[in-house]
């Protein structure tokens, strides 16, 4: 080796380290997605026309969207579909991308924590001008109208209903003498019944929903007040530290699990909510995801309302069809919805997947020949309820999904035992507040 | 440490060869073989400033605006510098994502070198089968970033996973380890450590090149083995590990994919693995504030660079290039 080697070597070094600090500029965020929405923009009924479809679900919700999709394809041979699907992981961040670089497909799904997002930035299209024509929504309930309307416009169809359903492991209660918990029984009967359930089984009597919105969301309206008054929040501090502290006493009772295990129940995944994963006798969860929850068991399910006064629960539109606002196809899309919610063969085709069917007929009608147990216990149980439903809350506005986000951070807190639900609760609405509007 | 510097004037020498041969006026056949040189550095050159050099420029001019993603770039507003003012005076989550990017680094870096430094000196003896272990050892730096592997740390490292049964047989009760806000961060940090085959291929390719004759010296010379590693193994390696340094402390900083995943994309639980990128990640597309996601981009790089210059600026100290017959 004679001196130059050395030199090289040393080049060669210094040359890979100054390489190795140019790589972090390498974390720009590129987002540019490539597809090309070269459609027509036509009232041209025969002109070809590729319609971009992007929602999520599992594998099953695909199927019965093709065939439900198949069936517009037949009646409308010049229109096909380009359908992208995913998880509901990460399906929000996906849209965004979407959003961000121009390429919203034409006809997609949210949600209502998703939706006031999305619309009040006009991602979404407002589709009153096709009420009553293109769209015919007189066989919806008006409160499922009203829930797809944000700002006065209407941004989201209502691909179905649901609401909240508690739902318990029925085989693990029979099978040990246990009574099933019943709608309107108080939060404390049935913190105590699930304290009763821990002693007996061992498996813990309930997950504990304090991260979750949506409990909350019913408890607060079972105290006279809302999650959102317009863009405020509807409930103070005081409101989160009792609602906090009613789950700290339930804990101490040993009615739920331990907070690592109730962490692992604070997702949004199905197959990982406790009451299927077997690490809790029941979940606070949605009544239409029963057929979806039995998968991940074999034990025999059963859902009642929530705990407390089941008048504080609504009609929820359990996801929205949206129209991208820059669609060059919105007529066909908005053809495309009228057809999915009011069509009898997409209707039965869709089943109860993405909520019971929003257009009342053809609900009724769909019951009847349901066959499956776990969709018969969800319309069962969503027709006993809808008598006694209270009036349909707004859309939350926009700042949700932080709300949601820190909720479970607020409520891990106290869970882990770092925080006192006061302390938590007054950090949660100081971070809340500025972000809603 | 007689092996300094030493060879600091051959370098100019050399450049200056090489500047005065390529001062002649350039011919014909020259620029045309320039031009050909650009034209197959042309997919790089492009790729750069596509995918990296405008939308890196882009993102410095949105973080001093309220872009929020969803609405059209035009509709952006200027803000000035109250995204970053914000970071620094009254977003508690951002203090929490930088001690916990800071403490993962801390601790995971020189652990992982260590270990790496460790094993290459292991592998460096020629044994039989030692093939088979360089690779073995290699392999989960393979898998390192992917999904796949943070899925199984999950279920290895919760309450029913195989290291608490692996416990257990020693009549040791484990913890949930990833679903404890205690431990869920150094869970993150064995993962990572665990990955030490990249730095520890480096170490064994830099170790082969100390020269043998610089031992022999040294152990006529009277010393022992752990004096030969001190005296002759570090500082010949020190370039390696100053090249290994920088790279995983880079590294370590962009951790993103192994906390996404543990944390189901949320930090959780209780924002302990609330890495800076993920938590980049997270204004930037949970809450749509890319502004403000861009503007923490940029302290970050700010902040990884001026590290890196610290080790530069610091290297000369303690790094040694150079090769045994240079003096």
């Amino acid at each position: 080796m004679h001196p130059a080697t050395g030199n090289s070597r040393r080049r060669l070094l210094r040359g890979i380290a100054a390489v190795a600090v140019a790589l972090p500029l390498t974390f720009g965020a590129a987002a540019c997605g490539g597809d090309d929405n070269e459609g027509s923009g036509s009232t041209d009924a025969n002109k070809p026309v590729e319609l971009s479809v992007f929602y999520w679900g599992s594998e099953k919700r695909a199927e019965l969207t093709q065939k439900a999709l198949d069936a517009y394809k037949a009646k409308n041979p010049n229109v096909s579909f380009k359908i992208t699907w995913q998880a509901n992981q990460g399906y929000a961040d996906k849209l965004a991308t979407l959003a961000a670089s121009g390429d919203v497909p034409d006809l997609f799904a949210t949600d209502d924590n998703m939706l006031a997002d999305f619309a009040t930035r006009n991602v979404t299209a407002d589709l009153n001008e096709y009420k009553g024509n293109k769209l015919d929504l007189s066989k919806f309930p008006p409160s499922l109208v009203e829930y797809g309307t944000v700002d006065g416009k209407l941004v989201g169809i209502a691909a179905g209903e649901n609401t909240q359903g508690l739902v318990y492991n029925k085989t693990l209660l029979t099978s040990n003498g246990l009574p099933e918990p019943t709608t309107g029984m108080t939060w404390e009967a049935f913190i105590d019944w699930a304290a009763q359930v821990t002693a007996k089984t061992k498996v813990p009597g309930t997950m504990d929903p304090s991260a979750d919105y949506k409990a909350f969301w019913v408890w607060l309206r079972q105290q006279g007040k809302d999650l959102y008054n317009g863009k405020q929040l509807g409930f103070t501090a005081d409101d989160v530290a009792k609602w906090f502290t009613l789950w700290k006493g339930a804990r101490d009772k040993k009615a739920t699990p331990t907070a690592d295990i109730i962490h692992e129940g604070n997702v949004t995944d199905i197959s990982k909510q406790l009451v299927v994963t077997g690490k809790a006798a029941t979940s606070f969860v949605w009544a239409n995801q029963m057929p979806e929850l039995k998968k991940s068991t074999k034990d025999e399910l059963g859902v009642v309302a929530y705990p407390g006064d089941p008048s504080a629960q609504w009609a929820r539109a359990a996801m929205y069809w949206n129209v991208a606002n820059n669609s060059d196809n919105k007529d066909v899309a908005v053809d495309v919805i009228n057809f999915l919610v009011n069509d009898e063969a997409a209707v039965t085709a869709l089943g109860t997947d993405r909520g019971l069917p929003s257009n009342m007929d053809l609900r009724t009608k769909f019951a009847e020949t349901v066959t499956d147990p776990a969709m018969k216990l969800s319309i069962q149980v969503e027709n006993d309820l809808a008598t006694k439903f209270g009036k349909a809350p707004q859309v939350p506005p926009k700042g949700h999904s932080t709300f949601r986000s820190e909720l479970v951070k607020a409520a891990e807190n106290v869970q882990f035992g770092r925080a006192t639900p006061e302390k938590a609760a007054a950090d949660l609405i100081a971070v809340v507040q500025p972000k809603l509007g | 440490m007689a092996l300094t510097t030493a060879n600091t004037p051959s370098v100019h020498a050399s450049q200056a060869t090489g500047a005065s041969a390529k001062r002649r006026r350039p011919r014909r056949g020259q620029q045309r073989e320039g031009l050909a040189g650009y034209i197959f550095l042309s997919p790089w050159l492009i790729g750069l400033m596509g995918i990296t050099a405008i939308p890196m420029l882009l993102s410095l001019y949105l973080s001093f605006t309220n872009y929020d993603v969803l609405s059209p770039l035009g509709e952006a507003e200027w803000v000035g510098l109250a995204n970053y003012k914000r970071m620094f005076t009254s977003d508690p989550s951002y203090w929490r994502s930088v001690t916990v990017t800071v403490s993962f680094a801390l601790i995971a870096v020189p652990l992982k070198l260590a270990a790496a430094l460790g094993v290459a000196l292991l592998l460096n003896k020629a044994w039989r089968g030692v093939g088979l272990f360089r690779g073995l050892f290699y392999l989960p730096s393979l898998i390192g970033g992917s999904v796949a592997l943070a899925i199984v740390w999950v279920n290895m490292f919760n309450r029913e996973g195989a290291f608490n049964g692996f416990l257990a047989i020693f009549g040791i009760e484990g913890k949930p380890w990833v679903n404890d806000p205690s431990w869920a961060l150094e869970t993150l940090m064995v993962l990572a450590i665990w990955q030490f085959g990249a730095p520890m291929v480096i170490f064994l390719a830099g170790l082969k090149q100390v020269p043998t004759e610089l031992y022999e010296a040294a152990s006529v010379d009277g010393a022992g083995r752990f004096r030969q590693f001190l005296s002759v193994t570090l500082p010949m390696l020190s370039p390696v590990i100053f090249f290994n340094l920088v790279l995983e402390t880079i590294n370590g900083f962009q951790g993103f994919t192994a906390a996404f995943v543990l944390s189901d994309g949320t930090g959780g639980p209780v924002d302990s693995t609330l890495m800076y990128t993920l938590n980049l990640y997270l204004k930037g597309w949970r809450e749509y504030e890319m502004g403000y996601a861009s503007a923490m981009a940029w302290v970050f790089l700010l902040a990884i660079g001026i590290i890196t210059a610290v080790f530069f600026s610091t290297g000369r100290f303690w790094v040694h290039y150079s090769d045994g017959d240079d003096r």
